[in-house]
């Protein structure tokens, strides 16, 4: 009887000791390899997925509507180019440093001077300057309305914690921090990082020190893996090991993982998919032939193709060249439709004949999602008498020959997301005359009226002037077909049951930009 | 044994020129791989004057035989450059991942030849029966399918329908092992902590037996051929008909000259293993080497992608080093041929 008794007992600590261990909350999502942990190199999703985690930014987006809220920042003004900031004097840094304007001063001077990841947003930056310990103004070198979205892409670093971590290089600053800040967090956000291992996965644990609340339902630990294979997330989420898929899952995985009973998490709002036409190469050199092409494509039949359960898919339709939700957005009812008689009116009116050109509808090798759209394409552009080639390309072929015009194909399909959900970030690197030979911008687009529209959309003052700027631009994109508008983009995940994922669920609480959704102080888990 | 240190000398040499071609070949075949590799690290954004900037620091305006200096000069003092796949010095990566790799190469290699010469003995002793045709058919099942596919077999059944082995990373989270050597199973020993032995082990076993089937395959075969053609040699038919028992003549007279041949084959095998390890280690989310080889080759990360072929192929000089060197010493004959020389 004591022997049973004595048993009795240890298997109750062990219970309680698993139930102790069992109480910690862990999130378990994945990305693609690799994750930057470094905010000034940050550029992809999994690197936006730390940087928001780890650090803070001066404003954030609003949650369900367009605009930005104070963050680090309590406030701001603006007079012509300058924006004076006033920051909340309560915020300590992972380290227990104290935040203070000097930090929003070096982490905009890092920036600047590495110059990579998405510095770009801030080559108009003048001057910044700490007026004392809780103000710094920003002066800009000439108006740029989006600046304030651009700030949400400024995690503010714990210079003390920087200088103190220096590594090797050159002048005073030596590497900026580089080498420690790629291995270790150094920011004040709701997550500090435990591990990291850029290939494998990076292990972030809640920070008790955050200047805002956070829920007790939050995770007390998240492991954000990178690089699984879609066989493996399916087993991982099968055996309960895992809670949240990346976007980069085939419909087929993730229609399976649904119908399994996992739950369909979506993030909109923050580009498109296109197919971008080679202004510079005959037919596409004229208008005609590009129209031809935007009203053949079958929208519908392609939104079909990357559905993942009935009513969702991994895109709503397009309505244009600008994303629903944005400045400048058609309406969402009216959405892009195919009409055949139009296109075939456009064909006829075209300087090239079909009968003596064939296109090339190239899609990137490493996203076999595309080759459905241009076996679409293809299929589409048959019916009006347009015979065309599929070219198979891989990124780092495409991106090289996307430099000339000559190089790069008829038709490229990409997806273009705006980094600070303003269109100017979407529309710029796509359309800007500037801005041709990157893979954003394949139509190798020339147009005054374009440039002079983008323009205007930066440098209007008021809200309503950028609408105004970004609708007429809408309409002259269109209007010359530079690209065929597929889908506005929308970020399909799936997630455990259990997994309450607000601002990925809830349009009401939805971010606008990718990757805030994975605020993970904002998920909750059961 | 002066025989075997003078083909090691001999070898060691060769292998030095034989790395010292492949770093020029592989270095100029990274710059022709299509892509500027600072426009790719530095994104569609960046302005010509950044990817410019970043070209100029990784001296890619430079002629190539330049380039190759400073190559050669950082590799004088141990330095790979900087990763723009994992913005670190690629010293640092290797160091981190190489490990991984080994470890799982070398389990599997071990399975290789724990697995793969036993059936190989048995289906040559017992030839033509029902043992050798089902040793045939599990050989070229493993033969014929590439690792990938098995791993992908072995994980549906192991962990998706039979939720029996972990199927993602080296070791639970739970275990905070200190990494000193990287090796987890040596580094889990060297802590005492004997559950994380035992729980790397299981992480290991799937994606280590899924590497490992071809080779077990390969083999299997090689060493059932050999064994055969030994067992009409006139010395076992004497050796029978002394009476001797029968796993002594497979054992002690017709195993050993079997396996020269099976060695140089099971040698190579195992240094490939180390390059074909990517789609394993990538279904099995192991953060390894061939995985980020793999990787950087698609981002033309030009430092990354020259630190990897020269770590492999010195794995692969490595590999047949050391089979040469068992050869030499498990045939006498190679040894008195040296010496006589």
């Amino acid at each position: 009887m004591l022997k049973l008794t004595r048993l009795v007992a240890v298997v109750a600590a062990l219970a309680a000791l698993s139930t102790a261990a069992l109480a910690e909350r862990v999130l378990r999502v994945d990305e693609v390899a690799v994750g930057e942990l470094d905010p000034a190199k940050a550029s992809d999703y999994a690197d936006s997925m730390l940087m928001f985690n780890v650090y803070d930014t001066l404003v954030l987006p609003r949650q369900g509507g367009p605009g930005h809220v104070p963050h680090l920042a309590e406030s701001w003004e603006q007079s012509g180019n300058d924006y004076t900031f006033k920051l909340r004097s309560d915020v300590k840094f992972q380290s227990g440093n104290s935040m203070t304007a000097e930090d929003v001063v070096f982490s905009m001077e890092r920036m600047q001077t590495i110059g990579q990841g998405l510095s770009f947003l801030f080559v108009d930056v003048e001057s910044i300057e700490a007026l004392d310990a809780h103000t710094v103004r920003i002066s800009l070198s000439r108006p740029y309305a989006p600046f304030l979205s651009s700030l949400v892409r400024l995690p503010i670093v714990d210079k003390a914690l920087v200088m103190a971590n220096l590594g090797e290089g050159e002048g005073e600053m030596k590497d900026w921090g580089q080498a420690y800040l790629s291995a270790n967090g150094g920011g004040s956000g709701a997550y500090m990082v435990e591990s990291h291992n850029p290939q494998d996965e990076t292990v972030m644990v809640k920070n008790p020190g955050y200047f805002l609340p956070i829920s007790d339902m939050a995770p007390d630990r998240v492991r954000l893996r990178y690089g699984l294979e879609a066989a493996t997330v399916r087993t991982l989420v099968a055996q309960g090991e895992h809670d949240i898929t990346s976007q980069w899952l085939p419909p087929e995985v993730k229609r399976a993982l649904v119908s399994d009973g996992n739950q369909i998490l979506t993030e909109g709002g923050t580009g498109s998919f296109y197919f971008k036409l080679n202004s510079q190469k005959a037919p596409f050199d004229d208008v005609h032939c590009r129209l031809a092409v935007a009203n053949a494509y079958d929208y519908t039949s392609g939104l079909k193709l990357v559905e993942i359960a009935e009513g969702v898919a991994e895109g709503t339709p397009s309505t244009g060249a600008i994303s629903v939700g944005m400045f400048g957005a058609n309406p969402a009812d009216q959405t892009l439709s195919r009409d055949l008689d139009g296109a075939k009116a456009h064909l006829a009116q075209c300087m090239h004949d079909p009968a003596d050109f064939s296109i090339e509808i190239s899609w990137i090798a490493e996203v076999p999602v595309e080759e459905r759209f241009a076996l679409l394409l293809q299929a589409n552009l048959a019916e009006i008498g347009i015979k065309s080639s599929i070219t198979k390309i891989p990124w780092a072929v495409f991106s090289s020959n996307v430099e000339s015009a000559e190089n790069t194909p008829h038709v490229s399909q990409l997806f273009v997301t705006a980094v600070t959900g303003d269109p100017d970030t979407l529309l710029w690197g796509q359309y800007h005359s500037t801005a041709a030979g990157t893979w954003q911008s394949a139509e190798h687009l020339n147009d005054s009226e374009v440039d002079s529209l983008l323009e205007a959309g930066r440098t209007a003052t008021t809200d309503e002037g950028r609408e105004e700027a970004y609708a007429a631009l809408n309409q002259r994109l269109q209007a010359i077909a530079a690209s065929v508008y597929v889908f506005d983009r929308q970020t399909v995940f799936v997630g455990r049951p259990g997994i309450n994922v607000p601002a990925l669920s809830d349009p009401e609480m939805a971010f606008g930009l990718d990757s805030m959704g994975f605020a993970f102080r904002l998920i909750e888990v059961e | 044994m002066k025989a075997v240190l003078g083909l090691l000398a001999g070898r060691l040499a060769i292998s030095t020129l034989v790395l010292a071609g492949v770093s020029v070949l592989i270095f100029g075949i990274a710059r022709v791989i299509p892509g500027n590799p600072a426009r790719i690290a530095l994104g569609p954004n960046a302005t010509k004057e950044q990817v410019a900037k970043l070209a100029a620091e990784l001296h890619l305006d430079e002629p190539i035989w330049i380039q190759y200096g400073h190559f050669v000069r950082d590799l004088s003092r141990g330095e790979l450059g900087i990763s723009l796949y994992t913005n670190r010095p690629v010293t640092t990566d290797i160091a981190q991942f190489l490990p991984a790799t080994l470890e799982l190469v070398l389990i599997a290699g071990i399975l290789m030849i724990g697995i793969g010469l036993p059936l190989g003995m048995v289906a040559a002793k017992y030839r033509g029966g029902f043992v050798d045709n089902l040793v045939r058919i599990v050989s070229l099942l493993g033969v014929s399918a590439p690792s990938f596919v098995w791993a992908v077999i072995l994980m549906l059944l192991f962990a998706f329908y039979l939720p029996l082995f972990p199927i993602a990373g080296r070791i639970d989270t739970e275990f905070a092992i200190e990494h000193v050597t990287g090796f987890l199973l040596v580094d889990s020993l060297i802590a005492g902590e004997f559950r994380a032995f035992g729980n790397a082990m299981w992480h290991l076993f799937l994606p280590a037996f899924a590497l490992s089937l071809s080779g077990i395959g390969q083999a299997a075969r090689l060493t059932r051929a050999n064994m055969v053609e030994t067992y009409e040699k006139p010395y076992i038919e004497m050796a029978r008909s002394y009476g001797f028992p029968a796993w002594r003549i497979a054992r002690r007279y017709a195993f050993k000259p079997s396996l020269i041949p099976s060695l140089t084959i099971i040698g190579l095998d195992f240094a490939a293993m180390l390059g074909n390890a990517f789609l394993v280690e990538a279904i099995f989310a192991w953060p390894g080497l061939s995985r980020y080889g793999v990787a950087v080759i698609l981002r033309k990360d030009l430092n990354a992608i020259v630190g990897t072929v020269l770590i492999i192929s010195a794995a692969f000089l490595i590999a047949n080093l050391i089979v040469d060197l068992l050869i030499a010493l498990l045939n006498p004959r190679i040894r008195y041929a040296r010496s006589a020389r």
